[in-house]
């Protein structure tokens, strides 16, 4: 067993639980964040895409044991409170219909989230690029980018041109 | 309302992470489940031996198909032939050439023999799901390898290994429909005749969220519970009680949010059946959650047909006659016939074809059972009869467009009754594929295509029309109660797999009744409050939905009417009805909507004093004509030297009938394209020809196309009405995929016309345009 201390959401966890324990299995069975979900064994479909410490990881790859002392943010930690008004990522996705079934949205949105945070470049390709880990079987992505830039709008007003340019590949 | 872009109601659960799937509920008391896979095609089972398994830490039992037999429950008819496309009271295939439609009990573990890669042979049920997976690796299985066999043509041949006793041949059922002598004679004096075999390659379905199931048992009332996933609760618990033996109403399939369905998802799996069965021989809930490479080796996969067509065509370029052979790789379980049944229906698509035959063999094959997806037999059959028409116009000198309006369903020909049986009542082709080409560019195409061989890179430009046809399950309800509270409460047969239910329906009864969307709340997927409904495929949903709407609310209205008549002391006659109040039109006094379904709720309806509920509700069991249509063009470019395709652009005019909410009707375009971008170009479902084995077993593997897969877009949606439906809906799910392989498949022979006119493997990965380019002279 393996002692796992963290910072989630800004709450303090603790628990002792099987050296093997994903980080992802931690969030979701230790904490019952259902949120971040599994969508493959492979690291490739980023629907457990979390920030751990202030970089975008796939939970899927990380050992609990491994992230202990550190910080991490999960979709549902991405606003203040339930009460809170959406944080831009997630309200850029209802405004652009950029999600279906839902599924791989949280881990869509905290990509996004961490893109726009690091470096938010806006034309095609840089943000193709950058949902290059993700993936979506319902959107075709179309309305998927629409709303990285809506939200690029949102969380730099000031921004000019480069956040409201339409497609360029 | 109706026809407003409005932002997803359902959409603030998914993006705070509140999303509800099966496999983020827990059931306290709970055990977990594993199975044990086959890794053989084809092998019969000398003995499975258990013992060690039992005996693991945290192991509480390990079942095998014996002791499903032995509990006295038979396997689940799985009902693979569909409902007809226009009569709805008979089945789409009522006769073989074999004698019998073959249809094979499927239980959940097999007890003689494993006909596929992946299928389960053992269930584990374990404290915990690492115990229970660690478990089936101590299970002990004595196999008798067996030939394989996988393609559906190789099934046929022979002394091909055969699957199941009763189907001689592979062939679960052989028919022909339409006369092919005739056709055959036609051929047979045209001037000009063009045959091909096309091979529409299999896909993996892919839903983002991997299949999960919890089973539960009550001992007291008898009640099996399923917690499960799905395009329809309904289906699933009419299959769970025949399996079971138990009547209706001792089954309960709860479906919570669903990660994507896509088609196959309609179909029962066996591990559903194996949670509820090991829930009742437990005495405790099982949860079992698939992980991906399960789902590559398990989840019901689509197309896989293969089609060799003979088209006549007179010198100018007419169809003069039809003469096809259609080969549907079934898998190794009888799960649905559904894909031959559409593709053979829509065969002739929009143009007007005088004479069609088609002989349809379905085919048992050491592979994945084979289900409805996407589009299911429309894309297959669209693909075919664009290319034809495309490799007709090559060998006829005629400009492809131009073909295509020599052979199209005039307008003023409407209603039109196709070869097949069915009646297109709407649908403006020519037109549609005049707006296609013109968006295109189409005209002015030879000027990129010289910039681009300047630049080293093959372009091409292809257009594909198409139709689709109104099936799938006709049964549908809805339920509908106006609460004194303020709010409007659906009850809907049918369920969302990421659809928009919530918002679309919610916007219907919102305009029909005269209330906020916000009032208006949908409730669907639990069989204790659901009895009858079909679930999301075949764009059925609004189409068939969409009418129990409106036929509820203006009950709804009606019965206000009465209640305002008497509190007005006037005819109900008298009374009217005008965003969401009751106006006496003589006196000018109102009542609200929901200050009616009070009133109810204190003294009846006016002759009825115990009807204390403002209530509606209306069935449907039929047929709604209703045929989506459009036109669409792909352009392309090719880099000879890699071999790999670009998409520059794709334009895709569609009529979807009214659109409820166009936001949703543009997001369903953009992902049935992405999966037919992807079916053309990137996925390959590659299982070994002579083993059986898949090698393409993860995201690591296979093709899913990622963001960038989908070209800059022209979308335009067009209307031309239908009256089969009181909303005019004729459906958008499928208008993406319908005609994208054709158009990108099109495109991409007239990118490598100068390499010969061959046809590219499916999909066209670089790999094989790079060898179809590379490849010696014949």
């Amino acid at each position: 067993m393996a002692e796992v201390q963290l910072r989630v959401n800004g709450t303090d966890v603790r628990r002792d639980v099987p050296d093997q324990t994903l980080l992802v299995e931690f969030l979701r069975e230790e904490l019952r964040l259902t949120g971040t979900h599994v969508g493959c064994d492979t690291s490739q479909c980023g629907a457990c895409t979390v920030n751990l410490d202030g970089v975008s990881v796939k939970s899927c790859t990380v050992l609990a044991a491994q992230a202990s002392g550190g910080a991490v943010t999960t979709v549902e930690g991405l606003r203040k409170s339930d009460d809170a008004p959406l944080h831009p990522v997630q309200n850029a996705f209802v405004q652009c219909h950029g999600l279906q079934c839902g599924f791989c949205t949280p881990g869509m949105i905290m990509s996004v989230d961490y893109y726009l945070r690091e470096q938010p470049k806006l034309d095609d390709a840089s943000i193709c690029h950058a949902l290059e880990g993700n993936i979506c079987r319902c959107t075709g992505y179309v309305n998927i980018i629409e709303a990285v830039r809506h939200a690029a709008r949102e969380m730099y007003p000031n921004a000019g041109d480069a956040a409201t340019e339409a497609h360029q590949r | 309302m109706i026809g407003q872009p409005l932002p997803r109601v359902e959409d603030r659960r998914f993006v705070t992470g509140n999303g509800q799937y099966t496999d983020d509920l827990r059931i306290e008391g709970g055990a977990y489940a594993a199975f044990l896979r086959s890794p053989h095609a084809h092998a019969a089972l000398r003995s499975v031996d258990v013992s060690a398994a039992r005996e693991a830490p945290g192991v509480i039992a390990v079942l095998v198909g014996q002791d499903y037999l032995d509990d006295g429950f038979q396997g689940v008819d799985h009902v693979p032939t569909p409902i007809d496309a226009i009569d709805a009271t008979k089945k789409a295939f009522l006769t073989s050439l074999t004698g019998s439609i073959f249809n094979q009990l499927h239980i959940p573990l097999p007890v003689d023999r494993v006909r596929y890669v992946g299928e389960p042979i053992a269930m584990v049920i374990a404290e915990t799901p690492l115990a229970a997976r660690n478990a089936t690796e101590l299970i002990d299985v004595d196999y008798d390898v067996l030939d394989a066999v996988v393609n559906a043509a190789d099934a046929m041949h022979e002394g091909a290994p055969q699957l199941w006793d009763g189907a001689a041949g592979n062939l679960c059922f052989q028919t022909q429909i339409g006369d092919r002598d005739e056709a055959r004679r036609i051929i047979a004096d045209a001037p000009v005749v063009v045959q091909r075999e096309f091979h529409h390659s299999r896909v993996v379905n892919s839903q983002m969220e991997p299949r999960s199931a919890i089973g539960a048992y009550d001992d007291a009332s008898g009640t099996y519970t399923l917690i499960s996933g799905s395009q329809g609760a309904v289906r699933q618990k009419l299959c769970l009680a025949q399996a079971l033996k138990v009547p209706l109403s001792q089954v309960r399939v709860v479906c919570p949010d669903t990660g994507g369905g896509f088609g196959p998802r309609s179909f029962i799996y066996v591990e559903q059946l194996a949670v509820v069965w090991a829930a009742r021989r437990l005495g405790r809930a099982v949860k079992w959650t698939s992980d991906r490479s399960e789902a590559f080796l398990s989840d019901y996969q689509g197309r896989d047909q293969i089609i060799r067509a003979t088209y006549g065509f007179s010198k100018d370029g007419r169809i003069l006659a039809i003469d096809n052979e259609w080969i549907g790789n079934v898998g190794a379980h009888t799960v649905s016939y559904v894909p031959m049944s559409n593709g053979t229906r829509i065969m002739t698509t929009v143009y007007d074809v005088p004479v069609a035959a088609v002989h349809v063999s379905a085919v048992l094959t050491n592979t994945v059972p084979t289900a409805p997806y996407r589009g299911a037999g429309r894309p297959e059959a669209h693909h075919v009869m664009e290319r034809m028409l495309d490799l007709a116009a090559a060998e006829l000198n005629l400009d492809r467009a131009e073909i295509r309006r020599r052979n199209l369903v005039a307008h003023d020909k409407l209603p039109y009754r196709s070869p097949m049986g069915l009646t297109y009542d709407s649908g403006a082709f020519e037109h549609n594929m005049a707006r296609a080409l013109e968006l295109a560019g189409w005209d002015s195409f030879d000027e990129r295509r010289a910039a681009s061989r300047a630049n080293g890179k093959l372009r091409g430009i292809g257009v594909a029309n198409y139709i689709e046809s109104p099936v799938g399950a006709p049964r549908e309800r809805i339920e509908l109660t106006v609460l004194p509270e303020g709010r409007v409460d659906i009850v809907s047969g049918t369920q969302s797999t990421g659809q928009g239910h919530e918002t679309t329906f919610a916007q219907v009864v919102a305009q029909h009744l005269g209330v906020p969307v916000a009032s208006v709340s949908l409730r669907t997927g639990d069989t204790a409050f659901v009895s009858v409904g079909g679930g999301s495929h075949s764009d059925r949903s609004m189409r068939l939905g969409g009418m129990l709407l409106v036929d509820t609310a203006a009950q709804i209205v009606a019965t206000g009417k009465q209640v305002a008549a008497a509190l007005f002391e006037v005819s109900p006659e008298q009374v009217t009805f005008d965003n969401g109040t009751f106006i006496d039109s003589g006196s000018a006094r109102r009542i609200g909507l929901f200050d009616v379904a009070a009133q109810i709720a204190r003294d009846g309806v006016p002759g009825d004093a115990a009807t204390r509920k403002l209530y509606a509700q209306a069935e449907v069991n039929t047929r709604v004509p209703a045929h989506p249509t459009g036109s669409a063009v792909c352009e392309l470019e090719v880099d000879p030297d890699t071999g790999i395709v670009t998409l520059v652009n794709y334009t895709s005019v569609d009529d979807v009938g009214q659109p409820i909410n166009p936001l949703i009707v543009e997001g369903q375009v953009h992902g049935g394209l992405a999966q037919g971008i992807g079916q053309a170009l990137s996925e390959t479902c590659y299982v070994d020809r002579e083993t059986g084995q898949v090698l393409t077993g993860s995201y690591m593997d296979y093709g899913m196309p990622r963001a960038g897969a989908i070209p800059p877009l022209k979308l335009e949606l067009t209307e031309d009405p239908t009256h089969g439906n009181p909303l005019r809906v004729k459906g958008g799910g499928e208008s993406g995929i319908t005609p994208a392989t054709a158009t990108i498949f099109n495109a991409l022979a007239d990118a490598l016309k100068e390499f010969g006119t061959d046809e590219l493997a499916m999909p066209a990965t670089p790999k094989v345009v790079w060898e179809y380019i590379h490849r010696p002279a014949a």
